[in-house]
């Protein structure tokens, strides 16, 4: 029996990204901050915004297709969860960049990586189950590489900006909700 | 780490990834989890006013909402007093996301922390050039970055 050349599925192709329109840009403004913990969630930001229930799951699916939408779940607040975070950097020699980067995106704990331009040029958060793990795992990553690392955990948090406007369209969304630098 | 159910364990597993594609995600999750609906809600609603769920929504992808340039920029404040009272006056600057003090250490003397975020180069270094004004302080780093390593959601259950 023939198979099918092109499943509904694999025939859709990733769709071309369409200007967002102001019905878009609302329910991204109640979606991002107050998705609601509801038995029909769409319905209830359909009822807000003044469009059926299909509708909304729609537009919310086109714009996950055109990748606006990343993800939809819970960002977790590391500290409450009794989880520690920390900055770290590091002084890379150019030659030995690859296999340092590589060490230390091998941890789940590492969420986020860049490349600087510093002398201090590999900045990364660490998140752990506890302080000594958090420390007894960046000594790993010495002791492996034979480079040392700047251990800068928050002090004070002043800011995290979690809710982005899009509906006004003025200021920057640009950081990340997940929790940015590192997350508490 | 906090400890959790079976069962809460489970639901946290799902949802700390994305949320079904149904009208009625909720009952997905409880389904998958092996629970009812109000138990999932329930949780959750618990979680959120506790303050260990920070957010629960979307998340956007940056690039393609059009804002694409930040700069981490590392400031050397002395004493902390002085650092106590220029934190919230960066902190009122919507292009900044982030701040927040961390201590110096040997060979690095930085201590406040801003994420600046704007459309372009040019935008962000004016933005910076006006915190710095704004605030009176000019001993200062900007860590532009040159590539993104990693950029993961933590896996916390």
């Amino acid at each position: 029996m023939p198979q099918p050349t092109q499943s509904a599925q694999s025939a859709q192709p990733k769709q071309p990204a369409q200007p967002m329109d102001t019905y878009d840009k609302k329910i991204l403004d109640i979606i991002q901050t107050a998705f609601p913990l509801a038995p029909r969630p769409y319905a209830e930001v359909g009822a807000q915004v003044g469009l059926a229930e299909d509708e909304v799951l729609e537009r919310v699916r086109a714009l996950r297709a055109s990748g606006v939408i990343r993800r939809i779940g819970a960002n977790f607040q590391s500290k409450k969860l009794g989880f520690r975070s920390t900055l770290c950097a590091a002084k890379v020699p150019e030659d030995r960049l690859e296999s340092f980067i590589a060490e230390v995106n091998r941890h789940p704990n590492v969420t986020h990586n860049y490349l600087r331009e510093n002398a201090y040029n590999v900045w990364f958060t660490f998140i752990g189950p506890s302080w000594d793990m958090v420390c007894a795992t960046l000594a790993e990553i010495t002791a492996k590489t034979g480079i040392e690392i700047l251990n800068l955990p928050a002090e004070k948090l002043f800011k995290i900006r979690v809710d982005f406007r899009m509906h006004d369209g003025d200021g920057p969304d640009a950081t990340d909700a997940d929790g940015g630098e590192d997350g508490d | 780490m906090k400890t959790f159910t079976d069962t809460e364990l489970r639901i946290l597993k799902l949802v700390q990834g994305d949320l079904p594609d149904s009208l009625t995600p909720f009952a997905d999750i409880a389904r998958q989890a092996g629970t009812d609906e109000a138990t999932v809600l329930g949780l959750l609603e618990r979680m959120k006013a506790d303050g260990s769920i920070r957010r629960f929504g979307v998340s956007l992808k940056h690039q393609k909402a059009g804002y694409g340039v930040n700069a981490m920029v590392a400031w050397r404040i002395a004493p902390d007093e002085r650092l106590l009272a220029v934190a919230p006056i960066m902190s009122e600057s919507p292009n900044v996301s982030h701040c927040y003090w961390r201590r110096e250490q040997a060979d690095w003397p930085y201590n406040l922390y801003t994420m600046v975020h704007a459309k372009s180069r040019e935008e962000c270094l004016d933005v910076i050039r006006r915190l710095s004004e704004a605030t009176g302080e000019s001993d200062y780093a900007i860590l532009n970055s040159i590539k993104e390593l990693k950029k993961i959601s933590m896996t916390y259950f």
